[in-house]
């Protein structure tokens, strides 16, 4: 199967685990970003290019399945991934993503993901600016890196996914 | 010139099509209220929910239990006529004559199980397994057996999704039970608030709130929550009133939708207050 394709066939039973299993583990409404972390990984094999259309398609299949405003994770995919596909380095793959440096840029990318779709997703204005920074992006972040171990931990034993 | 700009173009292709997906991102949310954009979605959701349905079935295994479904229906039916009975002894208490009270406990309820939730904290929405088949329409209010829950904002044939209270484009006409202060309570991203309340007016921590008169969205006197905090402004004039949900928003799984159906004009005006300005 092209490589290319394989992502988006993990997207859609990513994305039923997104929206049943994911909210029965969230703390407080802050739960990981599944979609997010498929993204990251695939933009670090194929680059920022391919990671920026990858992103932006799961954007686009998130916000028609998930109910949530249509665009707004297109708009954050899209940016937080075109950021960690600085991260790309055709001769480091592996190191990027079978290092706990994989968990650094996927913090900074769900950190992104999460503030640009919690801002674009906002239509209150009186909704606190330090509630969208902690609990809209900052606290789903750390959860995310969480989450991420796992992927790096399968990469470390067993190699590409 | 033109190879100037294909050279460019070469050049910072990355750039170019970060801009182009941005705009068309961009574009998408601007549309997102469109009728053709809700239609997609509508579409997209009715086939995909099916799969979530299945995925909710199998993680909720040892919660199903039809008993403890009728359980909660008879449960919202009680907490909505418990409302009731509260504000007629209260008015009895003030030697003022019942009139034209709504007859709540009439109204049918629908009753509905969320197959998927949108766990952030900005965009509070859950995918329901009943839709226009079962004679849900755009803008039905959603409770459960505590409370409000939310309003209904997309229906397909099957499936409906639900704005819940967590939502910050969701305002709600509300009222003090005891003191009878109307006001709108919204989501700041952490708590529902009641913004600008006079402090002269009677308001203390544990009042009870429910849905005002004067919302044509929900039906009165459904309970919403109570009051858990107050917040003075700068020049004490005026209170922000922090509201403690009754509804368990983040654990909610089984909800009714009350099955009224507005006026379509009141309606259609009321959604436009909900819609991006």
């Amino acid at each position: 199967m092209s490589n290319f394709l394989k992502p988006i066939l993990y997207f859609f039973p990513l994305l039923i685990l997104q929206l049943t299993v994911i909210p029965l583990i969230s703390i407080f409404g802050v739960g990981p970003n599944l979609i997010i972390i498929t993204a990251i990984y695939y933009a670090l094999h194929g680059g920022q290019i391919y990671g920026m259309m990858l992103g932006f398609l799961f954007g686009f299949f998130f916000d028609l399945l998930s109910g949530g405003v249509l665009g707004a994770s297109m708009l954050s995919m899209t940016i937080a991934v075109f950021i960690a596909g600085y991260f790309y380095n055709e001769n480091r793959v592996d190191n990027n993503t079978a290092s706990y440096f994989f968990l650094v840029i996927l913090f900074i990318a769900a950190f992104i993901n999460s503030l640009i779709y919690s801002f674009a997703g906002n239509f209150n204005p009186e909704v606190r600016f330090s509630a969208l920074l902690l609990e809209g992006a900052l606290l789903p972040a750390c959860y995310t890196t969480v989450i991420g171990l796992a992927v790096v931990a399968f990469k470390m034993r067993n190699g590409r996914l | 010139m033109i190879k100037n700009f294909q050279r460019l173009g070469n050049q910072f292709k990355e750039y170019v099509l970060l801009v182009v997906l941005v705009v068309v991102s961009l574009i998408s949310i601007s549309l997102s209220e469109n009728p053709q954009a809700k239609k997609l979605k509508a579409f997209a959701l009715s086939n995909f929910a099916v799969l979530s349905e299945l995925a909710e079935s199998g993680s909720s295994i040892f919660s199903k239990d039809v008993s403890l479904e009728e359980l909660k229906l008879e449960n919202a039916k009680m907490t909505l006529e418990l409302s009731r009975l509260k504000n007629a002894a209260l008015e009895n208490d003030e030697l003022r004559r019942m009139i034209n009270m709504r007859d709540t406990s009439t109204i049918p309820l629908i009753p509905v199980r969320i197959v998927s939730k949108l766990a952030t904290k900005i965009q509070g929405n859950y995918i329901v397994n009943r839709g226009s088949s079962s004679g849900i329409i755009k803008g039905m209010p959603v409770i459960n057996y505590q409370g409000l829950v939310g309003l209904i904002m997309d229906v397909s044939v099957d499936y409906s999704v639900v704005r819940n209270l967590n939502n910050s484009g969701l305002n709600i006409a509300v009222t003090l039970q005891r003191s009878n202060v109307d006001g709108i309570l919204s989501f700041d991203g952490r708590n529902l608030v009641m913004k600008n309340i006079p402090t002269t007016y009677d308001v203390k921590v544990g009042d009870r709130i429910e849905t005002s008169d004067f919302s044509s969205l929900f039906p009165p006197s459904i309970p919403v929550g109570k009051v858990a905090k107050k917040e003075s402004n700068e020049l004490g004039l005026l209170h922000s009133l922090v509201v403690k949900p009754y509804a368990s928003i983040e654990a909610a799984s089984s909800l009714f939708v009350i099955g009224i159906v507005p006026s379509k004009q009141i309606n259609q005006l009321e959604m436009n207050l909900l819609k991006k300005p």
